[in-house]
Protein backbone atom coordinates (compact mmCIF):
# COMPACT_ATOMS: atom_id res chain seq x y z
CA UNK A 1 0.00 0.00 0.00
CA UNK A 2 1.28 3.18 -0.98
CA UNK A 3 1.74 6.19 2.12
CA UNK A 4 -1.34 8.48 0.42
CA UNK A 5 -3.18 5.51 0.31
CA UNK A 6 -2.69 4.30 4.01
CA UNK A 7 -3.31 8.02 4.90
CA UNK A 8 -6.46 7.66 2.79
CA UNK A 9 -7.94 4.37 4.59
CA UNK A 10 -6.46 6.21 8.07
CA UNK A 11 -8.56 9.16 6.88
CA UNK A 12 -11.89 6.83 6.29
CA UNK A 13 -11.31 4.97 9.45
CA UNK A 14 -11.49 7.68 11.27
CA UNK A 15 -14.29 9.68 9.21
CA UNK A 16 -16.34 6.47 9.76
CA UNK A 17 -15.90 6.45 13.51
CA UNK A 18 -16.54 9.63 14.35
CA UNK A 19 -19.75 9.43 12.47
CA UNK A 20 -20.84 6.29 14.30
CA UNK A 21 -19.36 8.15 17.46
CA UNK A 22 -21.82 11.02 16.77
CA UNK A 23 -25.10 9.12 15.61
CA UNK A 24 -24.57 6.92 19.20
CA UNK A 25 -23.93 10.17 20.93
CA UNK A 26 -27.51 11.71 19.80
CA UNK A 27 -29.01 8.30 20.10
CA UNK A 28 -27.56 7.66 23.62
CA UNK A 29 -28.66 11.63 24.91
CA UNK A 30 -31.97 11.37 26.26
CA UNK A 31 -30.38 8.30 28.56
CA UNK A 32 -28.02 10.36 29.50
CA UNK A 33 -30.04 13.41 30.12
CA UNK A 34 -32.52 10.89 32.35
CA UNK A 35 -29.75 9.17 34.05
CA UNK A 36 -27.69 12.54 34.93
CA UNK A 37 -31.58 14.18 36.12
CA UNK A 38 -31.35 11.60 38.66
CA UNK A 39 -28.18 11.45 40.33
CA UNK A 40 -28.76 15.51 40.72
CA UNK A 41 -30.14 16.97 44.01
CA UNK A 42 -33.48 18.02 44.21
CA UNK A 43 -32.61 21.66 44.23
CA UNK A 44 -30.42 21.25 41.13
CA UNK A 45 -33.21 18.97 38.88
CA UNK A 46 -35.19 22.18 38.81
CA UNK A 47 -33.48 24.54 38.15
CA UNK A 48 -33.25 26.98 34.84
CA UNK A 49 -31.27 26.12 32.40
CA UNK A 50 -30.57 22.61 33.29
CA UNK A 51 -26.69 22.03 34.09
CA UNK A 52 -25.72 19.19 31.41
CA UNK A 53 -23.36 17.60 34.03
CA UNK A 54 -24.43 17.14 37.86
CA UNK A 55 -22.54 19.31 40.18
CA UNK A 56 -22.68 17.69 42.85
CA UNK A 57 -23.92 13.95 42.17
CA UNK A 58 -26.05 12.12 44.50
CA UNK A 59 -28.10 8.50 44.92
CA UNK A 60 -30.47 9.93 47.15
CA UNK A 61 -33.02 9.80 44.25
CA UNK A 62 -32.66 6.22 44.16
CA UNK A 63 -32.99 5.71 47.99
CA UNK A 64 -36.05 7.74 48.06
CA UNK A 65 -37.94 6.03 44.97
CA UNK A 66 -38.32 2.43 47.10
CA UNK A 67 -40.42 4.03 49.69
CA UNK A 68 -42.18 7.16 47.31
CA UNK A 69 -43.46 5.05 44.64
CA UNK A 70 -44.89 1.63 44.12
CA UNK A 71 -41.51 0.73 41.93
CA UNK A 72 -41.46 -2.56 42.52
CA UNK A 73 -44.96 -3.55 42.64
CA UNK A 74 -45.38 -2.08 39.06
CA UNK A 75 -42.06 -4.39 37.92
CA UNK A 76 -43.82 -7.31 39.56
CA UNK A 77 -46.87 -6.89 37.51
CA UNK A 78 -44.78 -5.98 34.98
CA UNK A 79 -43.36 -9.79 35.15
CA UNK A 80 -46.98 -11.47 35.40
CA UNK A 81 -48.29 -9.82 32.66
CA UNK A 82 -45.30 -10.39 30.57
CA UNK A 83 -44.65 -14.00 31.40
CA UNK A 84 -48.71 -15.00 31.32
CA UNK A 85 -48.57 -13.70 27.57
CA UNK A 86 -45.25 -15.52 26.95
CA UNK A 87 -47.29 -18.85 28.00
CA UNK A 88 -50.08 -18.40 26.26
CA UNK A 89 -48.69 -17.50 23.28
CA UNK A 90 -46.25 -20.43 22.91
CA UNK A 91 -49.26 -22.40 23.89
CA UNK A 92 -51.03 -21.46 21.16
CA UNK A 93 -48.88 -20.61 18.40
CA UNK A 94 -46.43 -23.76 18.50
CA UNK A 95 -49.09 -26.50 17.85
CA UNK A 96 -50.39 -24.19 14.75
CA UNK A 97 -47.11 -23.54 13.17
CA UNK A 98 -45.66 -27.07 13.55
CA UNK A 99 -49.07 -28.52 12.11
CA UNK A 100 -49.09 -25.61 8.95
CA UNK A 101 -45.20 -26.53 8.60
CA UNK A 102 -45.75 -30.36 8.63
CA UNK A 103 -48.72 -31.11 6.99
CA UNK A 104 -50.49 -29.61 3.72
CA UNK A 105 -54.21 -28.71 4.09
CA UNK A 106 -57.23 -27.35 2.82
CA UNK A 107 -57.06 -23.96 4.34
CA UNK A 108 -53.89 -23.44 5.29
CA UNK A 109 -52.91 -20.40 3.05
CA UNK A 110 -55.77 -18.27 4.43
CA UNK A 111 -54.96 -19.54 7.99
CA UNK A 112 -51.74 -18.16 7.87
CA UNK A 113 -52.25 -14.90 5.76
CA UNK A 114 -55.72 -14.06 8.13
CA UNK A 115 -52.74 -14.07 10.85
CA UNK A 116 -50.36 -11.98 9.35
CA UNK A 117 -53.81 -9.63 8.40
CA UNK A 118 -54.15 -9.47 12.41
CA UNK A 119 -50.69 -8.20 12.84
CA UNK A 120 -51.50 -5.54 10.87
CA UNK A 121 -54.84 -5.06 13.24
CA UNK A 122 -53.26 -2.80 15.22
CA UNK A 123 -54.95 -3.11 19.15
CA UNK A 124 -55.88 0.78 19.26
CA UNK A 125 -58.36 0.48 16.35
CA UNK A 126 -59.38 -2.55 18.16
CA UNK A 127 -59.78 -0.91 21.51
CA UNK A 128 -63.40 0.46 21.56
CA UNK A 129 -64.76 -3.10 20.26
CA UNK A 130 -62.26 -5.13 23.08
CA UNK A 131 -63.49 -3.00 25.64
CA UNK A 132 -67.10 -4.09 25.16
CA UNK A 133 -65.70 -8.06 24.46
CA UNK A 134 -63.30 -7.55 28.16
CA UNK A 135 -66.64 -6.19 30.03
CA UNK A 136 -68.83 -8.00 28.55
CA UNK A 137 -66.59 -11.83 29.58
CA UNK A 138 -66.06 -9.76 33.02
CA UNK A 139 -62.39 -9.85 32.18
CA UNK A 140 -61.77 -5.97 33.79
CA UNK A 141 -59.76 -5.52 35.96
CA UNK A 142 -58.16 -8.61 35.70
CA UNK A 143 -54.14 -9.90 34.92
CA UNK A 144 -55.89 -11.36 31.93
CA UNK A 145 -57.63 -8.38 30.40
CA UNK A 146 -54.14 -7.68 29.69
CA UNK A 147 -52.33 -10.64 28.98
CA UNK A 148 -55.25 -11.53 26.48
CA UNK A 149 -55.13 -8.77 24.16
CA UNK A 150 -51.41 -9.21 24.23
CA UNK A 151 -51.28 -12.71 23.34
CA UNK A 152 -53.38 -11.90 20.38
CA UNK A 153 -51.65 -9.47 19.05
CA UNK A 154 -47.76 -10.88 18.96
CA UNK A 155 -49.79 -14.41 17.93
CA UNK A 156 -49.21 -13.43 14.04
CA UNK A 157 -45.09 -13.06 15.02
CA UNK A 158 -44.83 -16.14 16.50
CA UNK A 159 -46.90 -18.39 14.68
CA UNK A 160 -44.82 -17.14 11.24
CA UNK A 161 -41.89 -17.20 13.15
CA UNK A 162 -41.65 -20.65 14.04
CA UNK A 163 -43.59 -21.89 11.06
CA UNK A 164 -40.35 -20.88 9.13
CA UNK A 165 -38.18 -22.39 11.73
CA UNK A 166 -40.43 -25.68 11.81
CA UNK A 167 -39.82 -26.17 8.24
CA UNK A 168 -36.35 -26.15 8.16
CA UNK A 169 -35.96 -29.10 10.20
CA UNK A 170 -35.58 -32.29 8.54
CA UNK A 171 -38.93 -34.48 8.50
CA UNK A 172 -36.32 -37.55 8.13
CA UNK A 173 -35.17 -36.89 12.05
CA UNK A 174 -39.03 -37.78 12.87
CA UNK A 175 -39.68 -40.58 10.57
CA UNK A 176 -36.52 -42.31 12.65
CA UNK A 177 -37.90 -41.34 15.87
CA UNK A 178 -41.15 -42.60 15.28
CA UNK A 179 -39.60 -45.77 14.26
CA UNK A 180 -37.83 -45.82 17.09
CA UNK A 181 -41.20 -45.57 19.11
CA UNK A 182 -41.63 -42.20 20.27
CA UNK A 183 -45.63 -40.73 20.19
CA UNK A 184 -45.63 -37.51 18.82
CA UNK A 185 -45.64 -35.76 21.86
CA UNK A 186 -42.51 -37.02 22.19
CA UNK A 187 -41.20 -36.26 19.28
CA UNK A 188 -42.35 -32.26 19.54
CA UNK A 189 -40.75 -32.17 22.66
CA UNK A 190 -37.91 -34.31 22.85
CA UNK A 191 -36.64 -33.27 19.19
CA UNK A 192 -38.04 -30.85 17.26
CA UNK A 193 -38.41 -28.00 20.60
CA UNK A 194 -35.08 -28.39 21.17
CA UNK A 195 -33.68 -27.96 17.45
CA UNK A 196 -35.86 -24.87 17.53
CA UNK A 197 -34.35 -23.13 20.26
CA UNK A 198 -33.14 -19.86 18.20
CA UNK A 199 -36.48 -19.35 17.24
CA UNK A 200 -37.92 -19.95 20.46
CA UNK A 201 -35.69 -17.29 22.21
CA UNK A 202 -36.71 -14.97 19.32
CA UNK A 203 -40.40 -15.65 19.84
CA UNK A 204 -40.02 -15.27 23.80
CA UNK A 205 -37.78 -12.37 24.11
CA UNK A 206 -40.03 -10.57 21.26
CA UNK A 207 -43.38 -11.81 23.50
CA UNK A 208 -41.72 -10.81 26.69
CA UNK A 209 -40.78 -7.08 25.23
CA UNK A 210 -44.37 -6.54 23.56
CA UNK A 211 -46.43 -7.11 26.90
CA UNK A 212 -43.85 -5.51 29.05
CA UNK A 213 -43.86 -2.02 27.03
CA UNK A 214 -47.53 -1.50 26.52
CA UNK A 215 -49.37 1.30 28.11
CA UNK A 216 -52.72 0.82 26.06
CA UNK A 217 -54.22 -2.54 27.24
CA UNK A 218 -53.06 -1.49 31.09
CA UNK A 219 -54.54 2.43 30.34
CA UNK A 220 -57.81 0.76 29.30
CA UNK A 221 -58.81 -2.49 31.24
CA UNK A 222 -57.25 -1.58 34.25
CA UNK A 223 -58.01 0.53 37.36
CA UNK A 224 -56.52 -0.68 40.06
CA UNK A 225 -53.54 0.46 40.46
CA UNK A 226 -52.46 -2.32 42.48
CA UNK A 227 -51.68 -3.89 38.92
CA UNK A 228 -50.14 -1.57 37.23
CA UNK A 229 -47.40 -2.18 34.99
CA UNK A 230 -43.71 -0.16 34.68
CA UNK A 231 -45.54 1.80 31.64
CA UNK A 232 -48.76 2.37 33.36
CA UNK A 233 -47.17 3.43 36.95
CA UNK A 234 -44.52 5.93 34.89
CA UNK A 235 -47.31 7.43 33.31
CA UNK A 236 -49.59 7.78 36.64
CA UNK A 237 -46.82 9.24 38.07
CA UNK A 238 -47.16 12.49 34.78
CA UNK A 239 -49.53 15.24 37.28
CA UNK A 240 -52.10 17.33 35.58
CA UNK A 241 -50.51 20.44 37.11
CA UNK A 242 -47.42 19.06 38.99
CA UNK A 243 -45.03 16.27 37.61
CA UNK A 244 -42.55 15.19 40.43
CA UNK A 245 -39.57 14.66 37.78
CA UNK A 246 -37.19 13.64 39.94
CA UNK A 247 -39.01 9.99 41.34
CA UNK A 248 -40.86 9.44 37.58
CA UNK A 249 -37.02 9.67 35.91
CA UNK A 250 -35.64 7.30 38.39
CA UNK A 251 -38.77 4.88 38.01
CA UNK A 252 -37.52 5.17 34.44
CA UNK A 253 -34.33 4.49 35.28
CA UNK A 254 -35.24 1.43 37.22
CA UNK A 255 -37.63 -0.01 35.02
CA UNK A 256 -35.62 -0.44 32.11
CA UNK A 257 -32.57 -1.93 33.84
CA UNK A 258 -34.16 -5.42 33.36
CA UNK A 259 -34.51 -4.80 29.82
CA UNK A 260 -31.25 -3.84 29.22
CA UNK A 261 -29.77 -7.03 30.85
CA UNK A 262 -31.84 -8.95 28.33
CA UNK A 263 -30.35 -6.91 25.85
CA UNK A 264 -26.79 -7.65 26.51
CA UNK A 265 -27.38 -11.26 26.99
CA UNK A 266 -29.85 -11.63 24.15
CA UNK A 267 -29.15 -9.21 21.60
CA UNK A 268 -28.59 -11.62 18.61
CA UNK A 269 -31.82 -13.32 19.11
CA UNK A 270 -33.58 -9.88 19.03
CA UNK A 271 -32.31 -8.53 15.81
CA UNK A 272 -33.18 -11.79 14.69
CA UNK A 273 -36.41 -11.64 15.25
CA UNK A 274 -36.94 -8.07 14.34
CA UNK A 275 -35.52 -9.23 11.43
CA UNK A 276 -37.70 -12.19 10.55
CA UNK A 277 -40.81 -10.54 11.00
CA UNK A 278 -39.86 -8.10 8.05
CA UNK A 279 -37.66 -9.06 5.57
CA UNK A 280 -37.68 -12.68 3.93
CA UNK A 281 -34.03 -14.22 3.13
CA UNK B 1 -85.55 -38.48 -11.77
CA UNK B 2 -83.49 -38.18 -15.16
CA UNK B 3 -80.56 -39.52 -15.50
CA UNK B 4 -78.88 -35.75 -15.31
CA UNK B 5 -80.57 -35.08 -11.93
CA UNK B 6 -79.22 -38.50 -10.57
CA UNK B 7 -75.81 -38.01 -11.84
CA UNK B 8 -75.95 -34.62 -10.01
CA UNK B 9 -77.03 -36.19 -6.79
CA UNK B 10 -74.50 -38.66 -6.75
CA UNK B 11 -71.65 -36.64 -7.20
CA UNK B 12 -73.18 -34.07 -4.09
CA UNK B 13 -73.04 -37.23 -1.66
CA UNK B 14 -69.85 -38.15 -2.55
CA UNK B 15 -68.28 -34.84 -2.38
CA UNK B 16 -69.50 -34.64 1.22
CA UNK B 17 -68.19 -37.45 1.46
CA UNK B 18 -64.80 -36.99 0.11
CA UNK B 19 -64.95 -34.28 2.23
CA UNK B 20 -65.47 -35.79 5.51
CA UNK B 21 -62.85 -38.52 4.43
CA UNK B 22 -60.34 -35.33 3.97
CA UNK B 23 -61.33 -33.57 7.38
CA UNK B 24 -60.96 -37.41 9.05
CA UNK B 25 -57.84 -37.52 7.65
CA UNK B 26 -56.06 -34.02 8.56
CA UNK B 27 -58.07 -34.14 11.50
CA UNK B 28 -54.84 -33.46 13.33
CA UNK B 29 -53.55 -31.04 11.21
CA UNK B 30 -56.91 -28.92 11.88
CA UNK B 31 -56.95 -30.05 15.41
CA UNK B 32 -53.43 -28.20 16.09
CA UNK B 33 -54.40 -25.07 14.05
CA UNK B 34 -57.91 -24.82 16.40
CA UNK B 35 -57.17 -23.49 19.27
CA UNK B 36 -54.92 -20.49 17.56
CA UNK B 37 -57.79 -19.65 14.87
CA UNK B 38 -60.57 -19.94 17.93
CA UNK B 39 -58.78 -17.48 19.90
CA UNK B 40 -57.59 -14.92 17.14
CA UNK B 41 -61.90 -15.29 16.35
CA UNK B 42 -62.62 -14.29 19.59
CA UNK B 43 -60.28 -11.81 20.63
CA UNK B 44 -59.94 -10.19 17.04
CA UNK B 45 -62.14 -11.05 14.91
CA UNK B 46 -65.49 -10.48 16.89
CA UNK B 47 -64.02 -7.43 18.14
CA UNK B 48 -64.16 -6.14 15.08
CA UNK B 49 -67.86 -7.46 14.16
CA UNK B 50 -68.15 -5.51 17.68
CA UNK B 51 -67.22 -2.66 16.65
CA UNK B 52 -68.87 -2.36 13.02
CA UNK B 53 -72.23 -2.70 15.13
CA UNK B 54 -71.58 -0.04 17.77
CA UNK B 55 -70.79 2.50 14.75
CA UNK B 56 -74.68 2.28 14.36
CA UNK B 57 -75.51 2.89 17.89
CA UNK B 58 -75.22 5.71 19.94
CA UNK B 59 -74.01 3.62 22.63
CA UNK B 60 -72.42 5.47 26.32
CA UNK B 61 -69.59 3.17 28.09
CA UNK B 62 -71.45 3.55 31.34
CA UNK B 63 -75.14 2.56 30.60
CA UNK B 64 -76.73 -1.01 28.68
CA UNK B 65 -79.05 1.67 26.79
CA UNK B 66 -78.07 1.55 23.42
CA UNK B 67 -80.25 3.58 20.55
CA UNK B 68 -79.99 2.27 16.63
CA UNK B 69 -78.81 5.49 14.78
CA UNK B 70 -77.97 3.82 11.79
CA UNK B 71 -75.17 6.09 9.60
CA UNK B 72 -75.61 9.00 11.64
CA UNK B 73 -72.08 8.73 13.42
CA UNK B 74 -70.71 8.59 9.93
CA UNK B 75 -72.28 11.41 8.21
CA UNK B 76 -71.77 13.88 11.47
CA UNK B 77 -67.84 12.19 10.84
CA UNK B 78 -67.39 12.88 7.19
CA UNK B 79 -69.08 16.18 7.59
CA UNK B 80 -66.96 17.64 10.70
CA UNK B 81 -64.32 19.93 10.08
CA UNK B 82 -62.30 17.66 13.10
CA UNK B 83 -61.95 14.91 10.97
CA UNK B 84 -59.95 16.39 8.36
CA UNK B 85 -57.46 18.27 10.45
CA UNK B 86 -57.14 14.80 11.45
CA UNK B 87 -56.77 13.19 8.26
CA UNK B 88 -54.13 16.11 8.27
CA UNK B 89 -52.79 15.85 11.06
CA UNK B 90 -51.70 12.00 10.83
CA UNK B 91 -50.49 12.20 7.74
CA UNK B 92 -47.68 14.86 8.29
CA UNK B 93 -47.46 12.97 11.61
CA UNK B 94 -46.99 9.78 9.42
CA UNK B 95 -44.58 11.00 6.39
CA UNK B 96 -42.29 13.25 8.74
CA UNK B 97 -41.85 10.15 11.08
CA UNK B 98 -41.35 7.69 8.43
CA UNK B 99 -39.45 9.44 6.70
CA UNK B 100 -37.17 10.54 9.43
CA UNK B 101 -36.58 7.21 10.73
CA UNK B 102 -35.82 6.05 7.47
CA UNK B 103 -33.39 8.45 6.95
CA UNK B 104 -31.78 8.07 10.15
CA UNK B 105 -31.99 4.41 9.85
CA UNK B 106 -30.32 3.89 6.62
CA UNK B 107 -27.04 6.63 7.88
CA UNK B 108 -26.89 3.86 11.08
CA UNK B 109 -27.08 1.14 8.97
CA UNK B 110 -24.36 2.32 6.55
CA UNK B 111 -22.01 2.93 9.12
CA UNK B 112 -22.23 -0.25 10.90
CA UNK B 113 -22.11 -2.29 7.59
CA UNK B 114 -18.37 -2.65 7.08
CA UNK B 115 -15.94 -4.65 9.68
CA UNK B 116 -15.47 -2.69 12.09
CA UNK B 117 -14.27 -2.86 15.99
CA UNK B 118 -16.87 -3.14 18.52
CA UNK B 119 -19.92 -3.74 16.03
CA UNK B 120 -22.01 -5.94 18.82
CA UNK B 121 -21.57 -3.45 21.15
CA UNK B 122 -22.68 -0.28 18.61
CA UNK B 123 -25.67 -2.95 17.21
CA UNK B 124 -27.05 -3.22 20.47
CA UNK B 125 -26.15 0.50 22.01
CA UNK B 126 -28.64 1.57 18.63
CA UNK B 127 -31.52 -1.12 19.25
CA UNK B 128 -31.87 -0.02 22.86
CA UNK B 129 -34.51 2.39 22.06
CA UNK B 130 -36.83 0.26 20.05
CA UNK B 131 -36.80 -2.06 23.20
CA UNK B 132 -38.03 0.42 26.42
CA UNK B 133 -41.39 1.43 27.12
CA UNK B 134 -43.02 3.68 24.56
CA UNK B 135 -44.54 5.89 27.68
CA UNK B 136 -40.72 5.82 29.25
CA UNK B 137 -39.48 7.72 26.08
CA UNK B 138 -42.09 9.77 25.89
CA UNK B 139 -41.73 10.92 29.33
CA UNK B 140 -37.83 11.27 29.04
CA UNK B 141 -38.62 13.45 25.64
CA UNK B 142 -40.93 15.34 27.52
CA UNK B 143 -38.07 16.63 30.28
CA UNK B 144 -35.45 17.01 27.43
CA UNK B 145 -38.44 19.32 26.26
CA UNK B 146 -39.11 20.76 29.38
CA UNK B 147 -40.13 24.62 29.34
CA UNK B 148 -37.59 26.10 32.28
CA UNK B 149 -35.65 22.47 33.13
CA UNK B 150 -34.85 20.76 30.30
CA UNK B 151 -31.77 20.18 28.23
CA UNK B 152 -33.24 21.70 24.51
CA UNK B 153 -33.40 24.59 26.12
CA UNK B 154 -30.15 24.37 28.02
CA UNK B 155 -28.30 23.69 24.81
CA UNK B 156 -30.08 25.80 22.46
CA UNK B 157 -29.43 29.14 25.17
CA UNK B 158 -26.03 28.36 25.68
CA UNK B 159 -25.34 28.23 21.61
CA UNK B 160 -26.84 31.49 21.49
CA UNK B 161 -29.84 30.41 19.74
CA UNK B 162 -32.70 31.38 22.05
CA UNK B 163 -32.67 34.46 24.67
CA UNK B 164 -35.21 32.63 26.64
CA UNK B 165 -36.80 28.88 26.89
CA UNK B 166 -39.76 27.89 24.86
CA UNK B 167 -42.29 25.56 25.80
CA UNK B 168 -42.05 23.30 22.28
CA UNK B 169 -45.09 21.09 24.18
CA UNK B 170 -47.23 23.60 24.86
CA UNK B 171 -46.98 25.65 21.92
CA UNK B 172 -50.28 24.76 19.35
CA UNK B 173 -47.50 25.40 16.23
CA UNK B 174 -44.69 23.46 16.69
CA UNK B 175 -46.14 20.64 19.53
CA UNK B 176 -46.24 18.20 17.04
CA UNK B 177 -42.75 17.90 15.90
CA UNK B 178 -41.80 17.42 19.55
CA UNK B 179 -43.21 14.62 19.80
CA UNK B 180 -42.42 13.35 16.56
CA UNK B 181 -39.00 13.79 17.18
CA UNK B 182 -39.24 11.10 19.87
CA UNK B 183 -41.35 9.09 17.41
CA UNK B 184 -38.29 8.95 15.03
CA UNK B 185 -36.05 8.32 18.20
CA UNK B 186 -38.08 5.36 19.07
CA UNK B 187 -38.73 4.17 15.53
CA UNK B 188 -35.23 4.46 13.70
CA UNK B 189 -33.44 1.37 15.16
CA UNK B 190 -36.07 -0.95 13.66
CA UNK B 191 -34.99 0.58 10.49
CA UNK B 192 -31.58 0.07 11.21
CA UNK B 193 -31.16 -3.58 11.48
CA UNK B 194 -33.74 -4.07 9.15
CA UNK B 195 -31.19 -2.13 6.35
CA UNK B 196 -28.48 -3.57 8.35
CA UNK B 197 -29.35 -7.08 7.57
CA UNK B 198 -30.39 -6.24 3.72
CA UNK B 199 -27.05 -4.31 3.27
CA UNK B 200 -25.06 -7.15 3.99
CA UNK B 201 -26.83 -9.06 1.49
CA UNK B 202 -25.64 -6.64 -1.42
CA UNK B 203 -22.32 -8.72 -3.34
CA UNK B 204 -19.57 -7.14 -2.06
CA UNK B 205 -17.92 -7.79 -5.76
CA UNK B 206 -20.54 -4.90 -6.79
CA UNK B 207 -18.33 -2.35 -4.20
CA UNK B 208 -15.10 -3.71 -5.63
CA UNK B 209 -16.09 -3.59 -9.09
CA UNK B 210 -17.15 0.41 -9.10
CA UNK B 211 -13.94 0.67 -6.80
CA UNK B 212 -12.19 0.02 -9.98
CA UNK B 213 -13.85 1.90 -11.92
CA UNK B 214 -13.31 4.89 -9.30
CA UNK B 215 -16.76 5.43 -8.66
CA UNK B 216 -17.25 7.83 -5.49
CA UNK B 217 -18.64 6.57 -1.91
CA UNK B 218 -21.99 9.01 -3.10
CA UNK B 219 -21.55 7.40 -6.07
CA UNK B 220 -21.65 3.74 -4.92
CA UNK B 221 -24.66 4.90 -2.34
CA UNK B 222 -26.73 5.94 -5.24
CA UNK B 223 -25.96 3.28 -7.78
CA UNK B 224 -25.73 0.41 -5.80
CA UNK B 225 -26.74 0.43 -2.08
CA UNK B 226 -30.10 2.05 -2.59
CA UNK B 227 -31.44 -0.03 -5.88
CA UNK B 228 -30.21 -3.58 -4.29
CA UNK B 229 -32.20 -1.98 -0.97
CA UNK B 230 -35.16 -1.40 -2.86
CA UNK B 231 -37.40 -4.04 -1.69
CA UNK B 232 -36.13 -4.17 1.78
CA UNK B 233 -36.88 -0.40 2.11
CA UNK B 234 -40.52 -0.76 0.86
CA UNK B 235 -41.30 -3.22 3.09
CA UNK B 236 -39.84 -1.67 6.32
CA UNK B 237 -41.29 1.66 5.40
CA UNK B 238 -44.89 -0.18 4.74
CA UNK B 239 -44.44 -1.75 7.84
CA UNK B 240 -43.15 1.41 9.54
CA UNK B 241 -45.72 3.47 8.37
CA UNK B 242 -48.20 1.35 9.76
CA UNK B 243 -47.03 1.01 12.83
CA UNK B 244 -46.36 5.12 12.88
CA UNK B 245 -49.91 5.42 12.09
CA UNK B 246 -51.60 3.51 14.87
CA UNK B 247 -48.90 4.60 17.52
CA UNK B 248 -50.41 5.59 20.53
CA UNK B 249 -48.50 5.26 24.02
CA UNK B 250 -45.50 8.12 22.75
CA UNK B 251 -48.45 10.71 21.88
CA UNK B 252 -50.98 9.93 24.30
CA UNK B 253 -47.66 10.30 27.17
CA UNK B 254 -46.57 13.39 25.78
CA UNK B 255 -49.29 15.51 25.00
CA UNK B 256 -52.62 13.50 25.46
CA UNK B 257 -53.35 14.85 21.91
CA UNK B 258 -53.19 18.58 23.01
CA UNK B 259 -52.71 21.79 22.78
CA UNK B 260 -55.79 21.97 21.11
CA UNK B 261 -55.89 18.83 19.80
CA UNK B 262 -53.29 19.72 17.16
CA UNK B 263 -50.63 16.25 18.23
CA UNK B 264 -54.10 14.25 17.97
CA UNK B 265 -53.79 11.76 15.08
CA UNK B 266 -56.77 9.50 14.24
CA UNK B 267 -55.83 6.59 16.76
CA UNK B 268 -55.40 9.43 19.61
CA UNK B 269 -59.00 10.89 18.82
CA UNK B 270 -60.55 7.02 18.50
CA UNK B 271 -59.46 7.15 22.00
CA UNK B 272 -60.84 9.76 23.26
CA UNK B 273 -64.02 9.78 21.72
CA UNK B 274 -64.56 6.08 22.81
CA UNK B 275 -62.97 5.25 25.94
CA UNK B 276 -61.93 8.67 27.23
CA UNK B 277 -65.45 10.66 26.84
CA UNK B 278 -67.54 6.96 26.78
CA UNK B 279 -69.42 7.71 23.39
CA UNK B 280 -68.82 4.51 22.32
CA UNK B 281 -70.28 4.25 19.07
CA UNK B 282 -69.04 7.82 18.10
CA UNK B 283 -65.62 5.97 18.50
CA UNK B 284 -66.37 2.83 17.00
CA UNK B 285 -67.42 4.72 13.60
CA UNK B 286 -63.97 6.33 14.27
CA UNK B 287 -62.45 3.09 14.61
CA UNK B 288 -63.97 1.94 11.33
CA UNK B 289 -62.39 4.33 9.32
CA UNK B 290 -59.07 3.78 10.33
CA UNK B 291 -59.60 0.12 9.96
CA UNK B 292 -60.42 1.56 5.88
CA UNK B 293 -56.82 2.92 6.25
CA UNK B 294 -55.11 -0.66 7.74
CA UNK B 295 -56.83 -2.32 4.79
CA UNK B 296 -55.17 -0.58 2.26
CA UNK B 297 -52.09 -0.94 3.85
CA UNK B 298 -52.29 -4.52 4.74
CA UNK B 299 -53.30 -5.47 1.19
CA UNK B 300 -50.21 -3.31 0.23
CA UNK B 301 -48.08 -5.15 2.17
CA UNK B 302 -49.79 -8.64 1.72
CA UNK B 303 -49.11 -8.19 -1.76
CA UNK B 304 -45.04 -7.16 -1.49
CA UNK B 305 -44.61 -9.95 0.99
CA UNK B 306 -46.00 -12.46 -0.86
CA UNK B 307 -44.40 -11.27 -4.56
CA UNK B 308 -43.92 -14.62 -6.20
CA UNK B 309 -45.91 -16.98 -4.29
CA UNK B 310 -43.71 -18.92 -2.79
CA UNK B 311 -43.54 -18.30 0.14
CA UNK B 312 -46.55 -20.93 1.38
Amino acid sequence: MTMAGYDRSRLRKVRLYGVLLALLGVMMLPFYTMFSSTLKPENEIFSAPATLVPSDPTIQAYLDVWTQTDVLLWIANSFVISLGTVALTLALAIPAAYSCARNDFVGKRTFLLSVLVVQMFAPVVLIVGLFDVITQFGLFNTYLAVIIPAAAFTLPFNVWMLYGYFKTIPVALEESARIDGASQFQILTKIVLPLTKPALVASITYTFLYAWNRLLFVLTFLTDSAKYNVPRGVFSMVGALQTDWRMMLTVSVIGIVPLLILFAFLEEYIVAGMTAGAVKE
Amino acid sequence: MSLAEEYTDTTDASRLERGLAYFQRNSRAYLLIAPTALFLLAVVGYPILETFRLSLYQSPADSNIETFVGLQHYAEIVTSDIFYQLLWQTGRWVVVGVAGKTVMGLLIAVHLKGDIRGRKFFRTAFLIPWGIPYAISAVVFRWIEHPQFGFLNAILLKLGLIEQGIGILGNPDIAWLGVVVADIWIGTPFMAIIFLAGLQSIPQELYEAAAIDGAERWHQFCYITLPQLKSVILIATLLSTIWTFVSFDTIWTMTGGGPLSTTATLVIHIYQVGLQNGNLGRGAAYSVVGFLFLFVFAIIYLRVYTRGGDEL
